[in-house]
């Protein structure tokens, strides 16, 4: 945050990539695997825990070796760092879970080129300490885990009727089908988007208003 | 003495948004009455909710806005007619309500209401629910003829495909609208009274319906099929008159008109003859919707004085 | 019969034969007030000085303010009288005007005149400054001084005059009546500005809802040297100098450009009418054809004295008929409002529109239905509905790129609006904006 003129907390570093900073709600990245994964909760959650774990290793190794990587070539480097990464849950998942690996398909690959991570790495990984990173990768990564469960869930729910695969609505209820097509990712995204702008939004805006008082 | 002032013009043309919807409103009246007649009862229950939900959430949408109430202006009750008329009678109650959401919240408010929707907000509604509830916008009743009889169960038993999917009406069933379809599709002689009105009282001109309908006859001629019942099944009058000629989303000037309307006519037969879905009207008319921006650009009238200056 | 025309532009009012019937067939009355109050500022350029003082006797026509500045032009007493007081006032200009008010004493001596006779035969040379001396301004309502008009500058071909008697604005007959009743004097007056400026094609264009008219200057016409009559289709803003000049000799002015540019002259059939009197009778400009009309008793043509308080005209008519709520001058399209009913007549004002409290509210803005009217109305070939956004959010770069400057401030636009923008305000907004940063920027 700009106002935040002292060193941040861990803590503090934790919960801005949660809500203030949260990735998807509010810096808008990573949206090709936001809008194309998360046609059920399951997946959204699956698609999060693979980009955080990427996340909180990519940050640690790159912000330890921050001081070696020379500047102009830092970007190929972050991103042998990620492969790496991607590589190693890739693995995981298909020897684990081999169905949600099936289901989520190219978007494992493609989490070495989510802006998300990568930007993380420029702009917090390689200019903060191990810790910190580990703590910006973690608050990060379960920002943009919440943010695809949130998403995932609603499509889910309003767009199959079941939330986790559990039925939730019974027999009666018939299905949304446009909310788990590719149209139904975007608005679902765009007015998800929107509300959770508008409440951040406000709530600074009290914070703000108080805080002039008091001054 | 108080005296107002102001710069010209100081008097206006009668003629506002209000009665332009009004004239809309009115021009679907025979369309509405065809589809009550030939449906019965259960049309009429999918108009009026349609109207209803759509009336009801344009005001919700001002009073959470705290915003001057744009019920009046009658587009929100045009959208809802509409949407009405092009679902099938057979829709269940909750279909229209979820569509007058779409249509009103989605669609036109969020991209800033009235004259600012880059698609039309009642043929976006119906794709939304033809995409998501696909059986029960392609399920369609057989023509009752009585307006008050018949239980649940009868309508329910008497549903068929429309002759589109199947073809084999006789040209004048088709052209009173003694087939299957959605409410307000398939009397075209209703339409076709309604588009005389609009065009009696200018609300629209001539050129999108009739370039529209002609490329798609003429383009299906020339596939082979026949041209008089590429026009007379489906929505494409529908489509034509009420829902390409949105003031908001079809272009500006006669020639952005023609290639607008061109464009549709071509698509509504490539997704017929070509496509998965037998009919292809409404997205024919969204994709123009999508490309109208575009036409409007380029389509503009010489500025006066222009030309010398350059040369 | 071909009838001329241009693209774009309204038919205003037609439900109500643009308001014109309550005087069309009224014959023009002359009136002749108690006092007057003539400002200095009638004309487009620098204000006229007074030179009468308090007290001071004057005669019909005598000159009561000297021309001041290159577009300068005299001012005459349009009565004889005595000078009550010399003093700045409100009128239909922004701002204060200088004022000179002069009881009448309704003897109308003249000063002394130095007519020229005949027009045909009038030294050409002296012409145009008989014009100046007459104080003559254009009286179509935009009072730009005519003799700057007729001045052709080195380097410029005019090859025709065009005479406006098209009148498209609502409400207004005067025009017509003049060209009923003194077809000659314009005639003349055409005649003599073709002798002044060698020009040899002389064109007078009249709207096809005036086909009397049509006949009467046909007939004044006929045996004329180069003067020919041309039928236009009624059509607003026909009478805009643009439209007139593309519709009847089908070329444009270029953009930021005069008529002279386009090789046109354009008068208006009343400033024509002047001219005939200053070159024949060296009559000075003093009293003009207007119609009274709108919310008042008795609708009129009225032949009334430059400086005429609006109110004594009104009163002439029998005074209002209901609680008035708005008063312009001109017609309706781009008719300038009146602050009050003790504004003084100026040379330009063809009309004194008088509008009841209902009219003159303003209906409610509402949001753009995008429908496309205005884009279709627009008589320039602009695109309002884009240019209001660029003008509202005070993207003027851009405004200026689409070409608001460009824009005649017609007002076609805003009237066939169905959400009533305020689009015409909004562009003479911009206009103002763009050239006061253009004068700051010199």
């Amino acid at each position: 945050m700009p106002n935040e003129q002292k060193k941040p907390t861990l803590r503090g570093v934790f919960m801005n990539g949660i809500l203030n900073e949260n990735p998807v709600f509010r810096l808008v990245l990573g949206t090709c695997p936001t809008i194309a994964v998360t046609t059920s909760a399951i997946n959204g959650v699956g698609m999060g825990a693979a980009a955080t774990f990427v996340l909180i290793g990519s940050n640690v190794v790159i912000s330890a070796l921050r001081k070696i990587i020379p500047d102009k070539v830092r970007i190929p480097c972050f991103v042998l760092v990620i492969c790496t990464f991607v590589t190693i849950v890739q693995m995981l998942l298909q020897a684990f879970v081999p169905s949600l690996y099936a289901s989520l398909g190219l978007f494992i690959p493609l989490i070495v080129v989510n802006c998300i991570i990568l930007a993380r790495a420029e702009a917090f990984a390689s200019k903060n300490g191990v810790i910190a990173s580990a703590a910006d990768g973690l608050g990060m990564g379960v920002g943009f885990t919440l943010a695809l469960l949130l998403i995932g869930g609603v499509r889910e729910l309003l767009g199959s009727g079941t939330i986790f695969g559990i039925s939730v609505f019974g027999e009666a209820f018939e299905p949304m089908l446009l909310l788990v097509l590719a149209p139904g990712g975007f608005i679902c995204f765009g007015l998800l988007l929107g509300i959770i702008n508008a409440i951040v939004d406000k709530r600074r805006a009290r914070k703000d208003g108080k805080g002039g008082v008091k001054a | 003495m108080k005296l107002s002032l102001s710069s010209g013009p100081h008097l206006h043309a009668k003629e506002n948004t209000q009665r332009a919807m009004l004239d809309v409103l009115i021009a679907l009246l025979p369309a509405t009455a065809a589809g009550l007649y030939f449906f019965g009862w259960k049309a009429a229950m999918v108009v009026a909710v349609s109207v209803v939900s759509c009336v009801f959430f344009e005001a919700l949408w001002c009073a959470l806005g705290h915003k001057r109430s744009t019920v009046s202006d009658l587009s929100a009750a045009v959208t809802g007619l509409l949407l009405g008329l092009n679902l099938p009678a057979t829709a269940p109650w909750w279909m229209p309500v979820i569509g007058g959401l779409f249509a009103i919240i989605v669609i036109k408010q969020l991209f800033g209401g009235i004259g600012s929707n880059f698609l039309n907000p009642a043929l976006a509604a119906r794709a939304a629910l033809l995409s998501s509830w696909p059986a029960h916008m392609t399920t369609f009743m057989l023509p009752q003829r009585t307006l008050l009889v018949h239980t649940a169960e009868v309508a329910d038993a008497a549903t068929a495909a429309t002759p589109l999917a199947t073809g084999g009406a006789s040209y004048i069933d088709l052209f009173l609208g003694n087939v299957p379809g959605c409410i307000g599709e398939v009397c075209k002689a209703a339409l076709l009274i309604g588009f005389l009105y609009l065009l009696i009282r200018r609300v629209i001109g001539w050129q999108i319906p009739v370039i529209f309908v002609a490329t798609a006859a003429a383009l299906s001629w020339a596939l082979g099929d026949d041209p008089l019942q590429t026009v007379l099944t489906g929505g494409l009058l529908l489509g034509a008159i009420f829902m390409a000629t949105d003031y908001a989303t079809s272009p500006m000037l006669f020639v952005g008109e023609c290639i607008y309307a061109f464009g549709c006519g071509v698509i509504v037969v490539v997704i017929r003859k070509f496509g998965n879905y037998p009919e292809g009207c409404s997205y024919a008319i969204l994709l123009m919707n999508i490309v109208t921006p575009l036409i409007d650009k380029y389509c503009k009238r010489r500025v006066y004085g222009e030309v010398k200056k350059n040369a | 019969m071909k009838k001329f025309t241009f693209k774009g532009g309204i038919h205003p009012l037609h439900d109500r034969h643009e308001g014109k019937a309550a005087t069309s067939g009224k014959p023009v009355r002359p009136f002749v007030s108690d006092t007057v109050c003539i400002p200095m500022d009638m004309h487009l350029g620098a204000p006229s000085k007074p030179c009468v003082k308090k007290g001071e006797h004057v005669l019909l026509g005598q000159v009561i303010g000297e021309p001041v500045g290159g577009l300068g032009l005299p001012v005459h007493a349009s009565v004889s009288g005595t000078v009550l007081e010399v003093r700045r006032k409100q009128n239909l200009s922004a701002g204060l005007s200088e004022c000179v008010i002069i009881q009448n004493d309704f003897n109308d001596e003249w000063t002394e005149l130095h007519g020229m006779g005949n027009v045909e035969t009038a030294p050409a040379e002296k012409i145009i400054d008989a014009i100046r001396d007459a104080g003559i301004c254009g009286m179509g309502g935009a009072c730009f001084p005519t003799f700057a008009k007729l001045r052709i500058p080195q380097g410029q071909t005019v090859d025709t005059i065009l005479v406006n008697g098209s009148e498209c604005e609502t409400f207004l007959t005067a025009d017509h009546r003049l060209m009923l009743e003194s077809p000659l004097r314009i005639v003349d007056g055409l005649r003599a500005a073709m002798r002044a400026t060698g020009v040899k094609h002389g064109v007078i264009c009249i709207e096809d809802n005036k086909m009397d008219a049509v006949e009467t200057m046909r007939k004044a016409a006929h045996g004329r040297e180069g003067v020919e009559v041309a039928v236009l289709r009624t059509k607003y803003p026909q009478g805009g100098e643009k439209q007139l000049i593309k519709a009847v000799t089908g070329r444009e002015v270029p953009s930021g450009g005069l008529p002279m540019h386009a090789h046109v002259v354009v008068l208006n059939v009343g400033t024509c009418a002047a001219i005939a009197d200053a070159i024949i009778d060296g009559k000075p400009l003093i009293s003009r054809i207007t119609t009274v009309t709108g919310c008042v008793r008795e609708p009129a043509n009225l032949l009334l004295r430059i400086g005429t308080v609006f109110l004594d005209a009104i009163g002439e008519c029998g005074g209002y008929s209901e609680e008035p709520g708005k008063i312009f001058v001109g017609g309706s399209m781009c008719g300038v409002c009146a602050p009050d009913d003790t504004v003084a007549m100026g040379k330009g004002q063809n009309g004194i529109v008088v509008l009841n409290q209902k009219e003159a509210t303003p209906p409610p803005e509402t949001q753009c239905i995008r429908c496309g009217r205005c884009v279709q109305a627009c008589a320039i070939g602009l695109n309002p509905y884009r240019l209001m956004n660029l003008c509202q959010t005070g993207d003027l770069a851009t405004a200026e790129k689409e070409h608001v400057l460009d824009c005649i401030l017609c007002g076609s636009c805003s009237y066939v609006c169905p959400a009533r923008r305020w689009m015409t305000a909004s562009f003479k907004n911009a206009k103002e904006l763009i050239m006061a940063a253009r004068r700051a920027k010199k």
